[in-house]
């Protein structure tokens, strides 16, 4: 991998604005950053300083109103909805703040579940892949839990699930907002700590937005935002060495 | 098949939208399971009772532009309908045709009956040559008294045996075979003309209606007679003695003369002899012109005798012949005839009876329509109220990769394992029902019923047919119904996944 393409998120003077009511909300102005492949990254600032509004570009579920947004090296702005679909499937893992497991499917269905929509099973043999779902489960520590249904598990325990499930395609990205908003400090720290382990295990990229500046320190890259802009952008080895 | 695993695991999740769906979809098959299964009995049977019985499947009727039943009625309001001009032509290409399993040619008006100067009765009368009738009806007509008369006969009645009956009553005394009656059209296009004709023989009509059961069988010459058609005679006309004598002196010219006939023919209408209405000449009259054509040397062997007159050609088709395709194949040679004769199907020659269950199926399958749309609308709104529910659940699919066809399909999925279920169970219950209804039969309040009913009690029939037909019914309404929602979930943009549930 050359030096560009070490470079798994570029954002290049992105504005992101919209409608609400009658009043336009400016959500970033003009953002700028990128994110090296393997990096633990914490998106941090108080509510409403735009930080969903970063993961979501990053997460290609949303579009910027100007600037570009580069994921895996794809400008996101040109590409259409089944491409941008592709992307977010093959590219990037999803951790939500409320968890978002599928209530009818049980554990291991909702881990698999990103392997299984449309024929992305054929990508690996059932055998292989059905090891790897149970790998990520025994991995997050639920191997016991394989067989309940969601609504029977805690919020650590979901939490913990949707980890597994965000890292069952192998994405290169996995995003995560407000991964620890929902949860008791102990618990959040014990998801924290399993996504750092995630992150040094895969070599995946893990980028999460958080208020709470007692789990920002734990990132290897900080991005601090402030009514849409960044004030703040340091990796953590610099600042150590200042 | 994890979206069979999500379609049906969303079906119990969301249990008071799939109890409301599926009440309303299993309703809907078991009361069309039922309608339809009452329907196709009353039509099965009417259709059994006029095909084998009265009509066969399908019939070639005289030039007319409306339908025409085999009574003679015509929806143009004709008195007499016309004979079929070229029918050696339709006869040369039905005996060719393999869908063809038998023809009848046949005559239909109304006749009075009477008995001297007294009418003791009238009604519907076939024109027929006997032995080609019991062949094509063989299964619907049994000799109760008399004899089938024989080619030689001449001028005879057959009449059923609730015809003998009325008849006796009215005139007094027994009614049946060998009592000579006197047969009057009732047309006004071929005036009034009085036949002599004796009764061969009283019949049954196995399966028959109030109306169908009064039918008499005349041999045709004596049906053309009464219905004008007697220069369009197949045999000979054998004079008696009297009647030769007066066809011997009778003059024409003298006929328009000055106070001509007023001495020839004291009564023309007693006399049996009309000499107005167009097209219409009486048999005593053809005898005459015969007799001066084969006076004038060349002239009678070169006219060629004009082929006999029938108004009908019924037509019973071959096992497996598709009755709509041999109907349009056929309406195509008459178009190319040009000569306006008629093709139609048993419905329309059946007359009121059938028209009436064909539309109550039509008013049925309207009624069944405006239901249809009701319920479209419900079931639509019910799941646009599910997807709004689930805007959560299918923003987290799309986050995850999952395609617009992905989320397409789990709805599509969804809706059809409801329509599965509830029509199992819908096709259940109407099963109850109709076993139910075939315990005790619905007996017909009255004769009109009792026609539709094709008899006095209706035993509905369960047929898989009909089971099908309503099912496939519910789960095309449901598959439509699941359209619109489908369209609002593709519309749910992946972000919303993360704006919490």
């Amino acid at each position: 991998m050359d030096g560009q393409n070490q470079y798994v998120v570029r954002l290049n003077d992105v504005h992101k604005s919209y409608a609400l009511g009658k009043t336009e909300v400016l959500a970033l102005q003009g953002v700028s950053f990128d994110i090296l492949k393997g990096d633990f990254i914490s998106i941090a600032g108080p509510s409403g300083s735009g930080k969903t509004t970063v993961l979501n570009l990053i997460g290609c579920v949303d579009t910027a109103t100007s600037g570009s947004v580069t994921i895996l090296g794809q400008r996101t702005d040109s590409l259409g909805d089944e491409k941008l679909t592709a992307l977010r499937h093959k590219g990037i893992g999803f951790i939500f703040q409320t968890f978002n497991l599928i209530p009818v499917l049980n554990i291991r269905e909702n881990v698999e579940l990103p392997a299984l929509l449309d024929g992305s099973d054929l990508d690996m043999p059932k055998n292989e892949r059905q090891e790897w779902v149970d790998h990520l489960i025994e991995s997050v520590g639920l191997a016991d839990r394989m067989k309940h249904k969601p609504a029977e598990l805690s919020g650590g325990q979901r939490q913990r699930i949707a980890i597994a499930r965000a890292l069952v395609m192998r994405p290169p990205i996995v995003l995560a907002d407000e991964p620890t908003a929902n949860l008791d400090s102990a618990t959040g720290e014990s998801i924290l700590a399993l996504m750092k382990r995630m992150n040094r295990e895969f070599g995946t990229t893990f980028i999460f937005s958080t208020h709470d500046q007692g789990i920002v320190d734990i990132a290897d890259h900080v991005i601090r935002l402030k009514d849409g802009k960044i004030v703040e952008n340091y990796r953590a080895e610099e600042k150590a060495s200042s | 098949m994890i979206l069979f695993r999500m379609a049906y695991g969303n079906l119990f999740l969301h249990k008071a939208k799939s109890v409301l769906l599926g009440t309303i979809m299993c309703l809907g098959i078991a009361v069309l399971f039922v309608g339809n299964s009452l329907i196709d009995t009353a039509i099965g049977g009417l259709k059994k009772m006029f095909v084998e019985g009265y009509t066969g499947d399908v019939m070639v009727t005289g030039p007319t532009s409306f339908p025409t039943t085999i009574f003679g009625e015509t929806a143009g309001g004709e008195e007499v309908l016309p004979h079929i001009a070229a029918f050696s032509s339709y006869s040369e290409r039905l005996s060719a045709d393999r869908n063809v399993a038998a023809t009848l040619p046949m005559l239909s008006g109304q006749v009075a009956m009477g008995l001297g100067e007294q009418v003791i009765g009238q009604g519907s009368a076939f024109g027929v040559d006997i032995a080609d009738y019991r062949n094509f009806f063989s299964g619907n007509i049994s000799l109760v008294k008399g004899q089938w008369p024989s080619g030689g006969d001449q001028a005879w009645i057959i009449i059923s045996e609730m015809s003998a009956q009325m008849l006796s009553k009215v005139a007094g005394k027994n009614i049946g075979a060998g009592e000579k009656i006197v047969l009057s059209a009732l047309g006004d296009t071929a005036g009034t003309v009085i036949r002599e004709v004796e009764v061969a023989g009283v019949v049954k009509f196995n399966q028959s209606s109030q109306e169908l059961a009064r039918i008499s069988l005349v041999d045709a010459d004596t049906m053309r007679d009464l219905l004008g058609f007697a220069s369009l005679r197949d045999g000979q006309i054998v004079l008696t003695e009297k009647q030769a004598e007066f066809v011997e002196a009778f003059d024409p010219e003298a006929l328009f003369g000055d106070e001509a006939g007023a001495d020839v023919i004291a009564d023309p209408e007693k006399e049996g002899i009309v000499l107005e209405g167009s097209g219409f000449v009486d048999p005593f009259l053809s005898a005459v012109e015969a007799k001066d054509a084969a006076a004038v040397p060349g002239e009678g062997a070169l006219a060629a005798p004009p082929e006999p007159a029938w108004q009908f050609i019924l037509i019973r088709l071959g096992s497996g012949a598709n009755a709509t395709r041999f109907m349009d194949g056929l309406k195509a040679f008459a178009a190319g005839l040009d000569q306006g004769a008629h093709v139609q199907d048993w419905v329309a020659g059946a007359g009121t009876v059938a028209r009436t269950a064909v539309t109550i199926r039509l008013v049925f399958d309207l009624m069944v329509s405006i239901v249809a749309v009701i319920v479209i609308m419900i079931t639509m709104n019910v799941l646009v109220v599910s997807i709004s529910e689930r805007v959560p659940e299918i923003g987290t699919l799309r986050a995850l990769g999952a395609k617009k066809r992905f989320i397409r399909r789990m709805i599509l999925l969804e809706t059809s394992f409801l329509a599965i279920i509830a029509g199992l169970a819908g096709v259940f219950l109407g099963y109850l029902a109709l076993m139910v209804l075939r315990r005790s039969g619905i007996e017909a309040p009255n004769l009109f019923f009792e026609a539709i009913f094709a008899g006095k009690k209706l035993v509905p029939s369960i047929s898989a047919g009909a089971a099908l037909q309503a099912f496939l019914w519910i789960f095309g309404m449901s598959i439509l119904s699941s359209l619109y929602p489908i369209a609002i979930a593709l519309r749910i943009r992946p972000v919303v996944a993360m704006q919490g549930e």
